[in-house]
């Protein structure tokens, strides 16, 4: 026998060390964007409810140039955050199909690393669809970017890691309760206002409509946001998945 | 057979504390609406701020304890603790409505819009939203362990919630300042701020009646349902060795 | 099958050297320990106040009808529900309190398999071993030992539900925990299957391992079955079978 013999205890099941904590929040995360590079079900919907977004209000705005063009961080955020639904959503519900999540729960890791896991995918996910987005939408609407360009990577990265704790820990609430997707919104949207207020003021600085300072309190006010809800949301995420 | 019961007479003290609550709440209103003076610039409206003030300040005091009750439960697992917070996440609710219906109220006549974007205003807005979800999710969970940890969580959320939702509401102002004038950032006069210190004991009192009332039949609804379960339940069985 | 069990199973890194207290307590303690163990849902009072001392190294047998409340208590063992109820203990951790030592321990071959479609055998297993913190371990043996080698690079999506269920047992044999805990495991397997896990069964046995198994079929397990035990009315007692 290649492996040493084994008594029931004598094995000695692998101890927890903070090493394999991080190998298993990357192996999920890992998962997640291979399971959605295969399927595309994400990508696809995300694209097409963004660009329709994106399309219809600029239908219904377009008169007024200016207009269009003073809207466009708005809209550009908003679609974000319903992508953000979106994706978290279906982050769970592939998982729901028979019964990944449920023995992803067995492991013996700690539940923290799965929602970190999960959390790390979505929010990469949210981050390149937003870069992608930014561009088109300012193309869109007759915007252009400033001198303030170092304000697009920063308002990226820092928003969409608020819209995506919040949507992947709500979403793993009410798929662990099987409620309707509809609640999914109706849950989180009142929570990440000053997310969606955050970055659009900043990137609206970004293109000229507001000065970068002001637009500095504001990240920090989302800096401040994803770190309390990134440590709050870890500590309780076990209190979400339990039955 | 179900016994039938009777339900419990209530103490005597929170027989009183309701009666106290009631001869209290007709002095406030009397203060507020006759013998405290028209506002200079408001007139007759400024009593609006009386109500409006008092429900807005209980309202968020009940959310925190709500909070805090839900943290509770998640520590110690006792029942009650979870009452406690369903008993104040219903004032909140209650009370946030009130405050909201008082804004829009107090905001038509003085400035010909039903909503202003002020900061109290929408933040109480989002809190409303927030607490309705509470009640949406506690509404989906049968088993009331599993309800009473999941609400602690959405409870702890909300609460989290208030400051940051506070911060954006009100920088949101500063950079649209629509024509308003703060409810509470009145200068109050002395004789006024008597007032509205009463009324905000009064809207206490009430929200202390209402609360220790919910309790007490949430207790008994527990009770009732424990007693329910034991008989059901049985002897235990004898110890299966494998 | 030239792979055996033994084989399969990854290593696990050696263990730290622990609290005496606490060595003593997984050497000695029964397997399972359950002390009055209750699970309601909702109105229905699923199990109720079960009193169960398994020990280490034996095979059990759980039948019941559909609905009994089988699978409601392997997913207790296995921590994946809370109990309303009462207190057990895994190798005498306490399921609760322990949940991780006693996920460490466990493992749950379920009815849904717990595989994803999107990902193939391999990456099924792959993840199954790190997120278990395996150090060394056989991907290729364990597929080969239930016999999935030839798709192993497919996906799972494409799999009948035989091949599903010898997914979720090449997972069983890579992790090989002291407990296994098996729902249904027969079920949707063919003939060839149906041996394969009775050699399974055989081998666990031998090595030491307790297994608890939730089945109808009963001929067949009542080769190495030590006991069966039966879940009706929600309580339980050992049937003479």
């Amino acid at each position: 026998m290649s492996a040493a013999p084994r008594g029931p205890q004598a094995a000695g099941p692998p101890d927890g060390s903070a090493a394999t904590d991080l190998a298993a929040v990357l192996a999920i995360a890992r998962k997640d964007l291979l399971q959605e590079a295969r399927s595309r079900a994400v990508t696809v919907a995300t694209l097409f409810f963004s660009a329709v977004t994106l399309v219809m209000m600029a239908f219904a705005m377009g008169q007024d140039a200016e207009l269009l063009r003073r809207s466009a961080p708005g809209v550009l955020w908003v679609a974000l955050a319903f992508a953000g639904v979106i994706t978290a959503a279906q982050s769970f519900q592939s998982d729901l199909e028979e019964g990944a999540f449920d023995q992803l729960l067995l492991y013996p890791v700690p539940r923290a690393s799965v929602f970190l896991g999960k959390l790390l995918a979505n929010w990469l996910y949210l981050a390149v669809l937003g870069l992608i987005m930014t561009p088109v939408t300012l193309v869109l609407y007759g915007a252009h970017a400033g001198s303030d360009l170092w304000l697009l990577p920063v308002t990226l990265v820092l928003g969409t890691f608020g819209f995506a704790v919040v949507a992947t820990f709500y979403a793993a609430l009410t798929a662990n309760l099987q409620a309707r997707e509809a609640l999914l919104p109706v849950l989180m949207f009142p929570v990440v206002v000053p997310v969606l207020l955050g970055a659009v003021r900043s990137s609206e600085a970004l293109v000229g409509l507001q000065n970068a300072a002001l637009a500095g309190g504001w990240l920090q006010l989302l800096a401040g946001f994803d770190l309390v809800y990134f440590v709050t949301c870890t500590a309780i995420f076990h209190l979400v998945v339990e039955e | 057979m179900t016994q039938r019961h009777e339900t419990p007479r209530r103490p005597l003290w929170l027989r009183v504390l309701g009666l106290s609550t009631v001869v209290l709440f007709a002095v406030g209103a009397y203060l507020a609406l006759v013998v405290s003076p028209p506002d200079v610039n408001q007139g007759q409206l400024i009593r609006m701020m009386y109500a409006h003030v008092s429900v807005a300040w209980v309202s968020f005091v009940a959310v925190i304890v709500t909070a805090l009750y839900g943290m509770a439960f998640l520590w110690r697992g006792r029942p009650i603790d979870d009452t406690r917070a369903v008993a104040n996440a219903e004032i909140a609710t209650f009370f946030a409505g009130l405050t909201l219906v008082s804004g829009m109220t107090y905001s038509r006549p003085t400035l010909n819009t039903w909503w202003t974007w002020d900061a109290k205003l929408t933040l109480t807005a989002l809190m409303f939203a927030l607490l309705v979800g509470y009640f949406v999710v506690r509404g989906l969970i049968d088993d009331p362990t599993r309800r009473g940890r999941v609400s602690a969580v959405i409870g702890i959320v909300v609460a989290v919630s208030l400051p940051f939702n506070y911060l954006a509401a009100a920088w949101f102002r500063t950079l649209h300042p629509t024509l308003s004038v703060a409810v509470t950032g009145v200068h109050i006069a002395p004789s006024m701020l008597f007032v509205l210190l009463f009324n905000v004991g009064v809207a206490a009192l009430v929200y202390l009646t209402f609360v220790s009332e919910r309790i007490r039949i949430g207790k008994l609804e527990h009770q009732r349902s424990e007693e329910r379960e034991r008989r059901e339940e049985g002897a235990p069985g004898e110890v299966v060795r494998v | 099958m030239s792979a055996t069990p033994a084989d399969i199973a990854g290593e696990r890194p050696a263990p730290e050297p622990r609290g005496a207290a606490s060595a003593r307590a997984s050497e000695a303690a029964p397997a399972i320990e359950l002390s009055g163990i209750s699970k309601r849902f909702g109105r229905e009072m699923v199990l109720r106040e079960l009193r169960l001392e398994m020990a280490a190294g034996r095979v059990a047998v759980l039948k019941g009808s559909n609905g009994a409340g089988k699978t409601t208590l392997l997913r207790l063992l296995a921590t994946r529900l809370r109990p309303t109820r009462g207190r057990a203990r895994v190798f005498g951790y306490d399921l609760q309190r322990q949940g991780d030592e006693v996920r460490r321990r466990v493992a749950l071959v379920s009815v849904l398999g717990g595989n994803y479609p999107v990902l193939t055998a391999r990456e099924n297993l792959k993840l199954a071993a790190t997120l278990s913190g395996l150090a060394g371990y056989d991907l290729g043996a364990a597929l080969a030992g239930v016999g999935l080698e030839p798709v192993a690079d497919t996906l799972v999506r494409t799999f009948s539900s035989g091949m599903k269920k010898r997914l979720g047992l090449a997972r069983l044999l890579l992790l090989d925990p002291p407990l296994w805990l098996m729902d249904e495991p027969y079920a949707a397997l063919d003939e060839a299957g149906k041996n394969l896990l009775d050699d399974v069964l055989a081998a666990a046995r031998s090595r030491g391992r307790t297994v608890l198994m939730a089945s109808h079929e009963l001929e067949r397990s009542a080769r190495f079955a030590d006991a069966v035990l039966e879940l009706a009315g929600g309580s339980l007692r050992r049937s003479e079978s």
